[in-house]
């Protein structure tokens, strides 16, 4: 027999206190979807199931006890930080879910200078580590559009990558220690090591895990010098993306580790550099960083490799400077585009997937042809990479359609999941993978064992292992 | 119903950084590195044209939009756009020339272009644009035409009789004005403030449609000769200092911090009330 809405949050509050759980109607309701339904919050229509409850939780300890009351009692829980999530993964996908909230676990533990490694609460922003560490010349090399609003525990949580990837890795890469607290209210602490061969990388366990294994509380990173006057920046305009991608391969075969690789097709360059690019101009572009040798070689190494392309057209590095300025999102550029869309109902959708260096063409191609062909009111069907790697490259497809003839609670079902899954489609078809790095959420959930294949049996069995009550963010990763 | 827009497409100033905001070796602020954007207030004007037209849809009415931008290639995707989502024409008037502080010049295009090309009965345009801001453009215009001219527009719609309805914000609130055409609208903090998006079938469809160019010379404007008249040179800037003081509010609970609140920022000002 389940616990009645009313048992959970007087449960909830002998935990945590009344004043730390939330249980006014208009926040619940806001908070039972994310971003990938965010037009039920733009436009105020709702239809998924409202949360019982959300819960601050202050401490590990605290959120040992909320776990271990959840798992008892079979009452599904959402962790959440920053709540920035972007692919379903804090929509409450049952009723009377509890969501934890650990934004007001917000201190910087420590920044060891020495050893290059800093320890945040799940709940620091981290634009907020991020300066702490700048004013020690010192940088944490992550930056995903979201770092003026996304906090550490989240961005651990959906395996997170930043705009300088290709330089300092994702955010895999980056954590050297975590602590995590398990269904059952089992805490757990991985050391910070620089390596260790003692078995199997346990940190993947919980990085990326989405909140459907277990509730992390503090993560540790490392560090990096931080040379931002020696930042040199590089830009092209070419025709055919195939090239920009050919480039991009030989930049990472050839050795070079450039902050930010990217090449743009014409629809998603249309969007940022239009003021000195063609309508049907491509734009690759490169930042070069690090100590002062280390920049320059790298910038005059990718120098070289474009060269041998005489297609592209070298452009003046300040666009490419001016543009790195502006890049990411905080909460005025989210609130403006919120208003956009209730004025125009012209959505901005991306999905990211990532191929091989044989496959991405085909992939972005076949996708991209078969979105204008099959979806309705597209209004522009676009993309860029902007990860590299030595065997392959991600593709950010960015879209816009308008939406017509429904109401915006039906976006998802008439247009955004319909996209999601032809380029889910064209990419496993290919080989890729069908999410690079926003998470598998709820969206992308449906098409997990085909993303899988034989290697499903893994990650069902570290489901069913550490969270055998299900209870663990039902619906992510794992449909339900 | 004839209507003419007349728009300005800018840098995007928000982009610049504080460290651009610097008066150059060419006595101008460089902004040739920053995406372009249309003018908040002319992109007010485009969609109110756009809704105007469709209310007078069906009405046995015939309505033909027409926009017109001046300046260099950067107004080019728009026109495209707004060919695509219906207007019947697109021009521009090229120039090289830095028009940001020569209102009258912009005028005297403008008001040239609704009297030997385009023979317009309304006028829709923003009611000042950055960086020049002078305000006076549908003034002048409007002078120079002889029409009415009406500023701060919020809102217009047509009438079964041909006129037409439209709010204006004024000190004490929203004045409601019914007007015969041809006039001047200057649109201010409208509602609306988005121009919708055409799809791609849409720019399909109005793929071979083109923008025309209209030289400046060819409407009776010398544009050397006029900036010399109003040579306007950029001297100096100064930032406007916008920080503001702020203290952050400790407490062990939600209920602590709001009393701390109350106590040390509001309770001297409740009590005053």
């Amino acid at each position: 027999m389940p616990l009645s809405r009313e048992a959970i949050v007087e449960s909830l509050q002998r935990i945590v206190g009344s004043d730390d759980v939330i249980t006014d109607e208009q926040i619940l309701v806001q908070s039972s979807v994310d971003n990938f339904r965010k037009l039920q919050n733009i436009f105020g229509v709702h239809t998924m199931p409202v949360p019982a409850a959300i819960v601050m939780a202050r401490s590990t300890e605290k959120v040992a006890e909320l776990l271990r009351f959840a798992d008892a009692n079979g009452v599904n829980v959402i962790p959440r930080t920053g709540a920035t999530a972007t692919e379903g993964g804090l929509e409450s996908a049952v009723a009377d879910s509890i969501i934890i909230d650990g934004s007001a676990m917000d201190q910087v533990v420590s920044i060891d200078a020495y050893n290059m490694q800093a320890t945040a609460q799940c709940g620091v922003p981290l634009q907020v580590l991020e300066d702490q560490v700048r004013e020690l010349g010192l940088t944490t090399g992550h930056s995903p559009q979201s770092k003026p609003v996304a906090h550490m525990g989240g961005l651990v949580a959906t395996r997170s990558i930043g705009q300088f990837s290709t330089l300092y890795g994702g955010i895999e890469d980056m954590v050297v220690g975590l602590e995590a607290v398990f269904p059952g209210g089992q805490v757990t602490r991985i050391k910070n090591v620089p390596r260790r061969a003692a078995g199997p990388d346990i940190r993947h366990v919980v990085i990326g895990n989405e909140g459907a294994l277990c509730f992390i509380t503090e993560v540790t990173v490392k560090l990096f010098p931080y040379f931002p006057e020696n930042n040199i920046f590089l830009g092209w305009t070419l025709k055919d993306i195939k090239t920009g991608f050919d480039v991009l391969r030989a930049v990472m075969v050839n050795g070079y580790k450039p902050s930010v690789a990217r090449v743009y097709d014409p629809g998603d360059a249309g969007l940022h550099f239009s003021h000195f690019a063609e309508e049907d101009d491509c734009v690759l572009l490169f930042m070069a960083e690090g100590a002062a040798g280390v920049a320059k070689a790298t910038a005059e190494g990718i120098d070289a490799i474009v060269a041998a392309h005489p297609e592209c057209t070298k452009v003046d590095s300040a666009y490419i400077e001016t543009w790195f300025n502006d890049l990411c999102w905080g909460p005025e550029k989210i609130t403006a585009e919120d208003e956009r869309i209730r004025q125009t109902r012209n959505v901005n959708r991306t999905t990211e997937i990532s191929a091989d260096w044989s496959s991405i063409n085909d992939i972005y191609q076949a996708a991209r042809a078969r979105i204008i062909a099959e979806i309705p009111d597209i209004t522009m069907m676009g993309g860029h990479s902007s990860h590299s790697y030595i065997n392959g490259t991600n593709m950010y497809f960015n879209y816009f359609f308008n939406v017509v003839d429904v109401g915006p609670e039906e976006e998802t079902d008439k247009y955004y999941l319909p996209i999601i899954g032809i380029i889910c489609e064209e990419t496993l078809k290919r080989g890729g993978s069908i999410v690079h790095h926003h998470g598998m959420g709820k969206a992308r959930a449906p098409w997990v064992k085909d993303e899988y294949g034989s290697s499903y049996y893994i990650l069902e069995t570290l489901k069913r292992a550490f969270d055998p009550h299900d209870v663990m963010n039902k619906g992510t990763i794992i449909p339900k | 119903m004839r209507i003419l827009v007349s728009f300005k497409v800018t840098p995007d100033y928000e982009a610049l950084r504080e460290a651009d905001w610097a008066a150059g070796t060419a006595g101008v602020v460089e902004t040739r590195y920053v995406p372009r954007i249309l003018s908040c207030f002319d992109e007010s004007a485009l969609e109110l044209a756009l809704r105007l037209s469709e209310g007078r849809t069906g009405r046995g009415a015939t309505t033909e939009l027409a926009a017109l931008s001046i300046g260099g290639r950067g107004a080019e995707p728009y026109l495209n756009t707004l060919l695509a989502l219906g207007y019947a024409r697109a021009a521009r008037v090229p120039s090289d020339t830095d028009l940001d502080f020569a209102p009258a010049v912009i005028a005297s295009i403008v008001a040239g272009y609704v009297q030997q090309v385009d023979h317009s009965d309304v006028l829709l345009l923003g009611y000042r644009s950055s960086p020049g801001d002078s305000g006076t453009i549908p003034f002048l215009v409007a002078e120079t035409l002889g029409w009415p001219c009406l500023t701060q527009v919020t809102e217009v719609e047509p009438l079964a009789d041909g006129r037409l309805r439209v709010a204006c914000m004024v000190d004490e609130g929203l004045l409601r004005v019914t007007l015969r055409l041809p006039c001047v609208l200057a649109v201010g903090n409208a509602v609306v403030s988005h121009l919708r998006v055409p799809t791609l079938t849409d720019r399909l469809a109005r793929r071979n449609a083109r923008i025309d160019d209209v030289a400046a010379a060819d409407l009776g404007v010398d544009l050397a000769a006029e900036l010399l008249r109003g040579a306007c040179v950029l001297s100096g800037l100064e930032a406007i200092d916008r920080r503001r003081g702020s203290v952050i509010i400790g407490g062990e609970s939600p209920r602590e911090k709001a009393r701390t609140l109350y106590d040390s920022q509001l309770k001297s000002v409740m009590e005053k009330l």
